[in-house]
């Protein structure tokens, strides 16, 4: 389960952040800032060699004391960050990688909406409804 | 890390330099004290050697020694800083003072970097960190571990205007023999049993009979000597000299140094009437402590305060603007004395040249033969009693235990050797090379003590051998084998986990850092860092955070976000340290990045900050641009948030242009 949930736009803003514990809620968006760095990193690494078998899904970016961090980029230079809780070790990559799968899905039903315009936040409550799922139950 | 004046060789170096004892009879201090100075501050602007000095390793090969540098100091019997692993409070104070002081210029040199979409304005050196460094590890206590801190040679000087200057030398020459070797004293440290004794007949010029001095001098050779003996003539100056000859005052940068770190007292007459010993701390300092409570308590670095607090925050700001800022922390000499008042040029020549010759023809050879004789008695040693050792290990196999190791094994921790013990004598002689810059055989002894100590669980001194191996490793010529950072790593998890000993831990950490920056591994350096920093002090923690988000700029593809982040966590721990105009520096940095990018609730955490420190440091404008910055935004707080956050702008703002007003 996730405590937090982020989408970033290309020019590397957010479009989109729901944290669970709402009090600490400045801590999660200074983690997914900097994780941004190591996302770059990654995209820039692989990017040269082969520019087409690029993997979307980034796997973690980097642990920290209490939480882990997970990437995933999209074709067109969106990024969705999950920060997971690392006390909650049933969490495998395959659940992680789901979890992408239905942020994306959810992200191109938000794209297709033509009222929506590309660069403004995410304000769907389908997309929000997702995302809750997704989230842990706050206690 | 930012970029340093001083290349890492000159760094470590300057680091371990051989230390040298004084002790003066009074009439020496009279004499010297005429220049408002005492006679180790008087040498300590020419102890850096500017020629090459010559001696032979044990196996006769003629190496250079470079650049030396010697440190002399008064022979101080008071312990300075305990010598646990825990800095005491005048230590303390010492180095908050030092990184106060320092502070960026105004509008100094600035380096644009532009990484990817991001252009920073931030300066590339830090002068505070390297100031704290320095004092930092100036004020290392000695040891039992390692022997770089100990004395090697000890200067006595008397004055040529005595009666009987044998005398007094014989005097001095005793109680240098019962410091050492009575037992009473635990500081200072003595290398080797029998410290290096060198006589200086200091002759006053402009009074005083320059014919009988001579005669004295001649007297001293025959006794001691040619090399063991010296003249020194100064304060040639006569007092009607012209003030218009501009005499070059090297002493002032030292002495404000060192004026921070003691307030200096001409001790007591002690019992012993031919002897000053300056006391270097005194027990309490009159004074104020200078770290002033902050109007920001211990908050997480990312909370914003809730409403409930604010009325309290609003309190501490009122009690702020209201309450005059401390006196500055006077120090003991005023920066108006002239020193060396009565001191030609040409005096200053002749000093130079008495360290020249103290350390070349007494300090060089004295080390040189001490590292011979160490390697004579371990070469002997080692032949025969490793082979039996091993012999009966192999022996009598796991079932019985030798002698030797149980004796030894109290305790992992607190395992003591005795001072002849042979792990002892490698380690000696290990130093003794590194001081001098034979860093091949430094490291091979090393190598092989830190082989030993492990073996026997002694795990401090295992973590000196292991940290002074990697070190000399680096500093070898041709570099023969790659910087090993694990030993490093090794040593300082040790330091902290089995012996608690931070202080030591920290200088691990800082030379080793430095050594990775230098091979531009800023990763690594970053994670070092980063591993360093702790609860117990804060301004330790905010400096390596500070330079940690440098190694992170300094990448090649610059990590601009963890930087920022980085400097928001050092300005945290600066503010909490008490150094209010560094945090509001690292903050205004941190902005840079931050600014207009749409992160909005870090922006705004960011900007109440600055807000609250300006108007702490008394720049009311910048505190109400932040404050307005946040107002301005869309803002995506809760309600309760934004009331707090008009309440502290309004606050403010009527402070700033309603301030006749009130």
């Amino acid at each position: 389960m996730a405590v937090c949930i982020a989408v970033i736009a290309k020019e590397n803003y957010p479009l989109y952040i729901r944290s669970v514990p709402v009090q600490n809620e400045l801590k999660f968006h200074y983690t997914v800032h900097t994780s941004l760095d190591v996302v770059e990193e990654k995209i820039s690494a692989v990017g040269k060699a082969m520019a087409d078998q690029r993997e979307l899904y980034l796997g973690l970016l980097y642990p920290t004391e209490d939480y882990k961090v997970y990437g995933y980029v999209t074709n067109s230079k969106v990024k969705f960050v999950i920060v997971a809780d690392s006390s909650n070790t049933s969490l495998r990559d395959n659940e992680i990688r789901s979890m992408f799968r239905k942020l994306h899905n959810s992200f191109t039903d938000v794209m297709c909406n033509p009222f929506y315009n590309p660069g403004d936040t995410i304000q769907s409550k389908a997309f929000d409804s997702m995302v809750s799922a997704m989230m842990v139950q706050a206690s | 890390m930012a970029q340093c004046v001083q290349s890492v060789q000159e760094f470590i170096q300057d680091s371990f330099v051989p230390m040298v004892a004084v002790l003066c009879s009074e009439d020496a201090e009279k004499v010297t004290r005429k220049n408002n100075l005492n006679f180790s501050e008087l040498l300590r602007p020419f102890c850096r050697l500017t020629s090459e000095g010559h001696m032979r390793d044990p196996s006769n090969q003629l190496q250079v020694v470079k650049n030396l540098r010697i440190s002399v100091n008064n022979v101080v019997t008071r312990p300075s800083v305990p010598s646990s692993g825990v800095p005491g409070h005048a230590h303390r104070r010492l180095l908050s003072e030092v990184v106060l002081t320092c502070q960026p210029a105004e509008g100094g040199v600035a380096n644009v970097i532009t990484a990817g979409d991001y252009d920073l304005n931030i300066s590339a050196t830090t002068p505070w960190f390297e100031a704290y460094r320095e004092s930092f590890l100036q004020s290392m206590p000695a040891s039992d571990h390692e022997f770089l801190n100990h004395y090697l040679a000890c200067l006595l000087v008397v004055s040529s205007s005595e009666a009987v200057p044998v005398e007094k030398f014989l005097k001095l020459s005793q109680e240098q023999h019962r410091i050492q070797h009575s037992g009473e004293y635990t500081n200072p440290k003595w290398f080797i049993p029998n410290t290096l004794k060198y006589y200086v007949l200091l002759h006053d010029m402009s009074q005083g009979d320059e014919q009988r001095a001579d005669s004295v001098y001649e007297d001293m050779k025959q006794r001691y000597g040619a090399q063991g003996c010296y003249l020194l003539k100064v304060n040639s100056r006569t007092a009607a000299a012209g003030a218009d000859e501009q005499i070059p005052d090297p002493w002032s940068q030292y002495l404000h140094k060192s004026s921070l770190q003691s307030q200096v007292q001409l001790g007591p007459r002690l019992s012993v009437p031919s002897i000053y010993l300056l006391m270097y701390r005194t027990s309490e300092v009159d004074g104020h402590d200078s770290e002033e409570k902050g109007s920001l308590d211990n908050t997480h670095p990312l909370q914003l305060d809730t409403p409930s607090d604010t009325p309290g925050s609003l309190d501490a700001l009122r009690a702020v603007a209201v309450e005059t800022k401390p006196p500055p922390l006077t120090t003991g000499v005023a920066a108006a004395t002239s020193h060396g008042a009565c001191l030609t040029l040409n005096d200053h020549d002749r000093i130079r040249l008495f360290i020249q010759e103290f350390t070349f023809r007494g300090l060089l050879p004295h080390i040189e033969k001490n590292i011979r004789q160490l390697n004579d008695q371990l070469v002997s040693r080692k032949g025969l009693s490793r082979s039996l050792f091993s012999a009966t290990k192999k022996w009598f196999g796991g079932g019985k235990v030798p002698e030797k190791s149980i004796a030894e094994l109290k305790n992992t921790s607190g395992l003591l050797y005795p001072p002849e013990a042979p792990e002892l004598q490698i380690r000696k002689m290990a130093d003794l090379c590194f001081l001098v810059q034979l860093y091949d055989l430094a490291y091979s002894c090393y190598h092989t003590a830190k082989k030993d100590f492990l073996s026997d669980q002694a795990m401090l001194y295992a973590a000196g051998a292991l940290e002074m191996a990697a070190v000399s490793a680096f500093l070898q010529v041709g570099a023969p084998r790659p910087y090993p950072a694990h030993y490093m790593d090794t040593a300082i998890q040790t330091y902290r986990d089995v012996s608690k000993n931070m202080v030591l831990a920290e200088r691990c950490a800082l030379l080793s850092a430095e050594v990775l920056k230098s091979q531009a591994k800023y990763s690594d350096a970053a994670t070092l860092l980063i591993k360093m920093t702790s609860e117990d002090s804060d301004l330790r923690s905010a400096l390596l955070l500070e330079q940690a988000a440098h190694c992170f700029i300094n990448m090649r593809n610059p990590m601009v976000r963890k930087f920022a982040f980085h400097m928001i966590l050092a300005g945290h721990r600066f503010s909490k340290a008490g150094q209010k105009r560094h945090a509001l520096r690292c903050y205004c940095q941190a902005m840079q990045v931050y600014k207009g990018k749409g992160w909005s609730l870090a922006e705004d955490h960011i900007n109440f900050t600055i807000g609250r420190q300006s108007f702490t440091l008394r720049q009311p404008e910048n505190a109400v641009t932040a404050f307005r910055h946040i107002l301005t935004n869309d803002s995506q707080q809760t309600s309760t948030q934004q009331g707090a956050f008009l309440r502290e702008y309004l606050y403010v703002y009527k402070d700033t242009y309603f301030h006749d007003v009130d």
